[in-house]
């Protein structure tokens, strides 16, 4: 199962992830014609500055996810073979309990359309799209590092 | 080989059973419910009431998650009385089931004042299940007006739902503010502002005494003398949980059943869990019911856990709550107005983008916060609240634009995961 790690010692605070992330769950795929979409295609990625480092903040795909038990739709589920939590768009209500219950403040809520933005992993792509836009390598995506695998 | 009998078929339930097969596969289950109805989203029903939400969408657990993990679902069916002494249950059909582990997750219902003169009367409703949300529903095409009794979360859901529906709402609330069980007076202006420009109407400071009519409802007689015309009333005066099923049994009661770290009722093998459940609330350190969605899933998953052989304690529960009305998002977290003894709270606010941010720290520890407006990182909040984190050091940042998970990430227990280095 890949995994999405960060070398935070690379990381610039470009945001280049961040707009790589928009122009991937953007309707049309580019950049200008983006931001004419109706639904201001949301970054599912923030970069973070906090004691002189720069964190990049996505879903980490929790195995005991906190997100999907207060969920009061069911319209998110965690996924054991692709170990991710899959978001319903059509169950959904907009209630914002994944936003409060998620302890790593990593689903945000896009208030206009009532749906929060989470990480997809950029779904059946090989390589989510933050990955490829980073210039300094600072994001990693790689298998599951074996000795933090049960502690999540 | 055990017989696990659960009573409940809501989140508690589902959650126990899940937790149980996780490790038990082999055991009987059966899961009674007094509803018409496999498990759903109750907390849905609002919006379907809205006709925001299909039917076919308030399912929680789909049919075939009972045959997967082979539970008997008895449905309609209602439990009279629990014999501790027997191990036995004994329904209001006369049947008996004996048990070798029991988890009553019975929930609560909507409280009816009976100091209001006519709260009996047919076009009273609550808004507590599907049935509720389908009788109401056909009432809706011969209603103008609705009343509804009680500025809480449920009164407040229910005026929002009728307001979709174009029906004229009339919230009566004996408070001065809504919300008064959850945010502050400030951040109740603003969500009171919200809901009356998308044309509820609110009325503070009222009673209602009397329900008028004779067959139909004609009116509602308010404390200081005057009537509002109305065909319907919603009645939103909080839940109480359903515990006759226990009464004069020796299992301890207070408000709900009280429970222990392992969410046993002071019956060993009688366990309990969600609405019906009192156990320890973090903020308040005292027994208490949170009536909450999330929390009756946390307390199902440790009472089946610990009903299949585990030994799992119960951290505790604390107030949490999200709704949104109108466009506008409302989080309250714990401890929510300003208490006796030492407490420091902490405030932004943007009056002209309707946000307001308020946290309370007793002790430099977060132990309550409202967020109306900008609801961003509130898990962030939620994890300092429960893990009682010394905030001393990040006091400056916890309001600022740029704050989130990083902040926190030396003051909590758990080992960093994903930020690395050199793991390539």
């Amino acid at each position: 199962m890949k995994q999405l790690y960060y070398d935070v010692k690379k990381c610039l605070a470009c945001k280049s992830c961040e707009i790589a992330c928009s122009i991937a769950h953007s309707l049309t795929g580019e950049l200008f014609k983006m931001l004419g979409e109706e639904a201001l295609s949301l970054p599912r990625k923030k970069v973070l500055f906090c004691s002189n480092k720069n964190y990049p903040v996505s879903c980490r795909h929790c195995k005991e996810p906190k997100c999907v038990d207060a969920c009061m739709a069911a319209a998110l589920v965690y996924d054991k073979e692709k170990g991710m939590v899959l978001h319903d768009e059509g169950r959904c209500v907009g209630c914002w309990m994944c936003v409060m219950a998620c302890p790593y403040g990593a689903i945000r809520p896009n208030i206009k359309i009532k749906m929060p933005v989470r990480c997809d992993k950029c779904k059946d792509k090989d390589e989510p799209a933050c990955v490829k836009a980073c210039p300094t390598g600072a994001i990693i995506w790689r298998e599951e590092i074996e000795t933090v695998r049960n502690h999540r | 080989m055990k017989q696990f009998v659960i009573i409940g078929n809501s989140a508690a339930g589902i959650a126990a059973v899940e937790a149980i097969r996780k490790v038990d596969k082999a055991s009987k289950i059966t899961v009674i419910s007094d509803e018409d109805y496999p498990s759903y989203c109750r907390c849905l029903i609002s919006y379907y009431l809205a006709g925001e939400v299909k039917e076919e969408k308030l399912s929680y657990r789909l049919e075939a998650f009972y045959k997967e993990n082979n539970i008997e679902l008895l449905l309609n069916k209602k439990v009279n009385r629990v014999d501790p002494k027997k191990n036995r249950i004994i329904c209001e059909d006369k049947s008996q089931l004996g048990y070798d582990s029991l988890l009553i997750a019975t929930g609560a219902s909507p409280k009816f004042p009976e100091s209001v003169k006519g709260i009996k009367k047919e076009g009273v409703f609550g808004l507590r299940t599907i049935k509720d949300a389908k009788e109401i529903e056909t009432l809706l095409p011969l209603t103008k007006t609705v009343c509804v009794l009680g500025g809480g979360l449920i009164g407040l859901k229910a005026a929002y739902a009728l307001r979709k529906r174009n029906i004229e709402v009339k919230v009566i609330i004996k408070s001065k503010q809504v919300l008064s069980q959850m945010l502050d007076a400030e951040s109740a202006g603003i969500v009171a502002r919200r809901l009356e420009e998308n044309g509820i109407d609110l009325i503070f400071g009222e009673d209602v005494t009397e329900i008028i009519g004779e067959g139909d409802i004609k009116a509602v007689k308010l404390a200081s003398g005057k009537a509002l015309g109305t065909t319907l009333v919603v009645v939103g005066k909080g839940v109480e949980p359903n515990i006759g099923l226990v009464k004069d049994t020796e299992i301890k009661l207070n408000e709900g059943i009280i429970a222990n770290g392992l969410l046993q009722s002071s019956i060993p093998n009688i366990y309990t869990a969600g609405d019906a459940c009192e156990s320890l609330d973090l903020t308040l350190g005292k027994l208490s019911i949170n009536a909450l969605w999330p929390v009756a899933i946390e307390q199902g998953k440790v009472a089946g856990s610990n009903m299949a052989g585990g030994d799992i304690n119960y951290q505790g529960s604390l107030a949490m709550n999200s709704i949104e009305f109108f466009g506008l998002p409302i989080i309250s977290l714990g401890v929510y107005k300003h208490q006796e003894g030492g407490c420091e709270e902490l405030k932004s606010s943007d009056a002209k983008a309707n946000i307001y941010k308020k946290l309370i720290l007793r002790n430099n520890c977060l132990i309550g916060a409202i967020l109306v407006g900008d609801i961003r990182s509130s898990g962030v909040f939620l994890k300092l609240i429960r893990e009682r984190v010394n905030v001393s050091s990040i006091k400056d940042s916890l309001l600022g634009e740029n704050f989130g998970f990083p902040d926190i990430m030396d003051l909590i227990k758990d080992k960093e995961q994903i930020y690395v280095e050199n793991c390539s």
